[in-house]
């Protein structure tokens, strides 16, 4: 067993874990943030994207003995109350259907717009081609995301009448 | 639809479970815990085709691990499927099997404390095999009298029957003269074509927690798209009263038809909670659900006589359906292959060959569409081409033969039929035809160069569910409980499952509106098997047709007696129907009020009045079977751009036409069609589970880095991707509605092979359509990029 301590979602926390432990297994079953997704566990879906000090990292594929000292945020933590502008975006837009992977692509979105504060369609694309969704077919989710950017833009209606 | 004053319906509106989905709160399946439970895990033949001689588990228990065999489950066939009724249903598969037909059959499980311990119990457990066979994989070969039988006995409904050549299941039908047709024909065209076996790939492996409860009682709690069937399921299986099982409601992460039928880890989870006396938990590993459940493959061999002004004199269709090593109730899709073939176009003569064949692979099962975008594709593409031959506009051939309003519809099947009364194609058509600028698109043999661009179409449908006037083989009905709280707010009861289409807040708009009363203030109960009346299943784009029309039906019953109610509270009032409800927007509350009087009351004053009075709640507990099944067209132009130097394909444009008669939220619909296309991008190019011809495993060992879905740089920006919502009302429908999921994706194949066509002039007959076969197909023309 291995003394870790890190923050989680601004918490600290601190744990004895097997050198093997996951970090989706730490995450899920010992602080129940059950928003980090098992979608394969190989780390080719992206389901269960986390931020660790701020950077995109696969939860399934990262040792917790790796995040030892590490700032991790999961979207449980990303808003207390108020809704961020990528969390807004997603409900307004539609971007939402199951609901699996929505948490991966909130991440990766609060992670673009901060890196590219205004990202092209296709710098959209390349942040967000890790993460496998099945139902949206993406493309409310990139209009959720460039909406929540500095490149939003007015949506095109088509409502009927 | 804004003409018709609709306060909620037809707008955008965010949905109800949106806000907790964004905050990462919504809990499925494999989020659940119970005190004392023990995680399960499945043993699985390493075999395609074998006999087990002896299942040793000594060390798995000395482990500790509770264990189950095929000895600990009742050996009685099933099929975990349970939408047509029971004499049509052919029952072969066992909970857990010392004859292993697919190689990832379930033979064993255990289930201890932790998932490690499961783990390596489950890998102590040692089978001895009395006989491995060769896997047959092919069903032409599965056919062939000297083939093994894969099975021998099974049952259709309570009879036992024998299986002669490896066939699960048959059904042929003629109609009109089929030899006359084709004799009148001028152009006669004949195709084969393939597709490949598609895995569902929802993000949400399967999933199961089940919870003895005191009494005998069982609770569980499983990724399925029908609490009812799964309940009913376990009753039949081992013998509990259904009143000592609850299935109930959880959030699904997707499904696309893999949870129609009861996943197989739910009974297996059910007997070692029983042998334990404790909690059960299991959840599928990706490479386990993909030994679950995936698609059937398709053979069809299509023949179609045309006149020279296009109108079709006959058609012959054979269906060889691959169903695997299990049957998932292939044979309704047997019948609903020829409905989508036959509710394509007027053919006149028909003639129709369905046989279901057993292999040694993974059970098929539905997959969004049930064999739509397959015979659409199909149909689409010798449309296109008999149009072609004929010097017609393919636009214009489609208009001339297409199945619309007026005729008679049967989607579903034989047996379930009904007159189409709302009907968009020609609006969609026309207005997709002016958007893709289609005149424009060009021939093949006058594109060159590297990069080619091309642009096809194709339409379709599919049914909102496969409700009818008459009682046929398959079922459908629902039911649902809504009730008026004490301070005017609403509970609302559904069976029916939301895959994440939006199915449920579907049915809340469809309630608001009926009532006015805003969605915040109706709430989408917890709903189990024990607190809501029967719904067969979410599935055949039901959901807001069917289980809408429920909600409102049930919303309708409520505002009689809330109106009842406010007779007796307003007094001066004396008949009920002189009374209107809505929303009032400057108090900002739900009101019941005498149309062209000052006299009115707010819903909450009669929620508080009745029960403070004593006069009981308002409820209306409703159960319905719609009529009529009525198809919901879709449109699909599409324009690719294809590599011939690399075979890569990629969309350019696409513009996606839906008649859902009312949209009752356009988010909603675009998002459907957003997804039908990439699910159809991933069937028309990449997605297959290839079986090595010696083991009969799936290659690439089930990892989904050898089975690619698109990714969001497969797919279009928002720009390129136009959406037409047709202006129609379907008067059998909630509000004018019509279902979308399967629709939605439904002919989009079809367009985008017709559009590679346009670009390079190949047809392709066998999905996928990988790089390598473009490529190929560019070379045997002679093409040569050095």
């Amino acid at each position: 067993m291995v003394r870790v301590s890190f923050r989680v979602n601004g918490e600290p926390v601190e744990f004895d874990v097997k050198p093997s432990e996951l970090l989706i297994n730490t995450l899920r079953e010992k602080l129940g943030l059950t928003s980090v997704r098992y979608g394969c566990g190989i780390g080719e879906c992206g389901n269960c994207t986390v931020l660790v000090n701020g950077e995109p990292v696969l939860a399934c594929l990262t040792l917790t003995v790796d995040v030892d000292g590490c700032e991790v945020l999961t979207v449980e933590g990303l808003s207390k109350s108020e809704l961020t502008r990528v969390q807004k975006a997603f409900i307004e837009e539609g971007a939402v259907q199951c609901g699996y992977c929505t948490p991966a692509f909130i991440l990766m979105a609060e992670y673009l717009v901060r890196s590219k504060p205004e990202p092209s369609i296709d710098d959209v694309r390349e942040y967000l081609k890790g993460v496998l969704c099945r139902c949206t077919g993406y493309v409310n989710i990139f209009k959720a995301v460039l909406k929540a950017s500095g490149s939003g833009r007015g949506r095109e209606r088509v409502d009927k009448g | 639809m804004s003409q018709l004053g609709f306060r909620f319906l037809a707008r955008r509106t965010p949905r109800k479970d949106a806000e907790p989905k964004v905050r990462g709160l919504v809990k499925y399946t494999n989020d659940l815990e119970y005190p004392g439970m023990l995680i399960g895990r499945v043993v699985r033949s390493p075999y395609a085709f074998a006999d087990i001689k002896k299942i040793d588990v000594s060390e798995a228990v000395r482990m500790g691990a509770v264990v189950i065999t095929p000895d600990d489950i009742p050996q009685k066939p099933f099929n975990p499927r349970l939408v047509s009724v029971d004499e049509v249903t052919f029952k072969d598969t066992y909970v857990l099997t010392y004859k292993p037909r697919y190689l990832g059959e379930p033979v064993a499980a255990v289930a201890a404390s932790s998932e490690e311990l499961a783990q390596r119990a489950a890998e102590a457990i040692r089978l001895e095999f009395e006989r491995v066979y060769k896997p047959i994989l092919d069903p032409f070969e599965a056919m062939s009298p000297s083939a093994p039988r894969i099975h021998e006995k099974i049952m259709k409904g309570d009879k036992w029957i024998d299986v002669e050549n490896n066939i699960a299941a048959r059904l042929d039908y003629e109609e009109g003269d089929v030899e006359r047709g084709f004799s009148e024909a001028d152009y006669v065209l004949e195709r084969g074509f393939k597709t490949g076996k598609r895995y569902h790939m929802q993000l949400e492996p399967k999933a199961v927690l089940c919870v003895p409860e005191p009494g005998g009682k069982l609770t569980i709690y499983t990724t399925t798209q029908s609490i009812h069937n799964t309940r009913i399921l376990i009753s039949q299986l081992f013998n509990i009263p259904e009143s000592r099982v609850n299935v109930v409601k959880v959030p699904i992460g997707g499904s696309f038809g893999s949870s129609i039928q009861t996943n197989y880890l739910v009974p297996i989870a059910v007997a070692l909670c029983l042998k334990a006396g404790k909690p059960v938990k299991i959840a599928y590993t990706r490479e386990e659900d993909m030994l679950d459940h995936s698609n059937f493959v398709f053979h069809f061999k299509i023949k179609i006589g045309a006149r020279r002004d296009g109108s079709f004199t006959a058609a012959e269709f054979t269906n060889i359906l691959d169903v695997g090593a299990h049957q998932v109730q292939p044979y309704p899709l047997l019948g609903t292959s020829l409905g989508w073939f036959v509710s394509m176009y007027k053919w006149r003569n028909l003639r129709y060959r369905g046989i279901a064949v057993y292999t040694n692979k993974v059970p098929g099962c539905a997959l969004r569409g049930y064999g739509a975008p397959e015979v659409q594709w199909a149909v689409e593409t010798m449309v296109d081409e008999i149009a072609e031959a004929l010097g017609i506009d393919p636009i214009e051939i489609r208009l001339k033969n297409y199945v619309g309003r007026g005729d008679i519809f049967w989607g579903q099947g034989p047996t379930v039929r009904s007159v189409i009364k709302s009907d968009g194609v020609p609006e969609l058509l026309l207005k997709g035809r002016e958007l893709i600028n289609w005149d424009k698109r060009g021939r093949p043999e006058e594109k060159k160069g590297r990069y080619r661009r091309g642009i096809g179409v194709a339409r379709g449908f599919h049914t909102s569910g496969a409700g009818g006037p008459i009682s046929g083989e398959v079922i459908d009905y629902t039911g649902c409980i809504l009730k008026l709280n004490e301070d005017g707010s609403l509970d609302y009861l559904t069976a029916l499952q939301d895959h994440g289409g939006g199915t449920l807040d579907a049915h809340v708009k469809i309630i608001a509106e009926e009532l006015g009363v805003p969605p915040d203030l109706i709430n989408l109960a917890s709903a189990s098997t024990e607190n809501t009346p029967y719904d067969v299943c979410t599935h055949a784009s039901r959901g807001t047709f069917v289980g809408g029309e429920c909600a409102r039906r049930a919303a309708q019953i409520l505002k009689q007696k809330i109106f009842e109610t406010a007779v007796r509270i307003l007094g001066r009032v004396v008949n009920p129907e002189a009374l209107r409800i809505g929303y009032d927007e400057k108090l900002g509350e739900t009101v019941v009020y005498v149309e062209g009087s000052d006299l009115k009351i707010t819903l909450r004053e009669i929620a508080r009045t009745a029960w403070q009075r004593n006069w009981g709640t308002l409820v209306a507990a409703v159960t319905y079977r719609a009529t009529s099944a009525p198809p919901s067209f879709t449109v699909y132009y599409v324009e690719v751009e294809v590599d011939t130097w690399t075979g890569k394909i990629k969309p350019v444009r696409v513009v996606a036409g839906a008649d859902v008669g009312t949209p009752v939220n356009p988010d909603m619909v675009e998002g459907q069609l957003h997804g039908g296309f990439a699910m159809a991008w991933g069937m028309a190019f990449s997605e297959d589970t290839k079986y090595d011809p010696s083991t009969g495993e799936i290659m690439g060992r089930m990892l989904i880095t050898d089975y690619k879905i698109p990714t969001a740089q497969d797919v279009l920006p928002p720009e390129e991707f136009k959406v037409l919502i047709a202006n129609t009302y379907e008067p059998s429908g909630p509000f004018g509605a019509k279902g979308l999921g399967e629709a939605a994706m439904n002919p989009a194949v079809g367009a985008i092979l017709n559009a590679v066509y346009n670009a390079i002039g190949v047809r392709f007959y066998e999905l996928p359509v990988t790089p390598d076969k473009v490529v190929k197909a560019l070379r045997e023309r002679g093409e040569t990029p050095w």
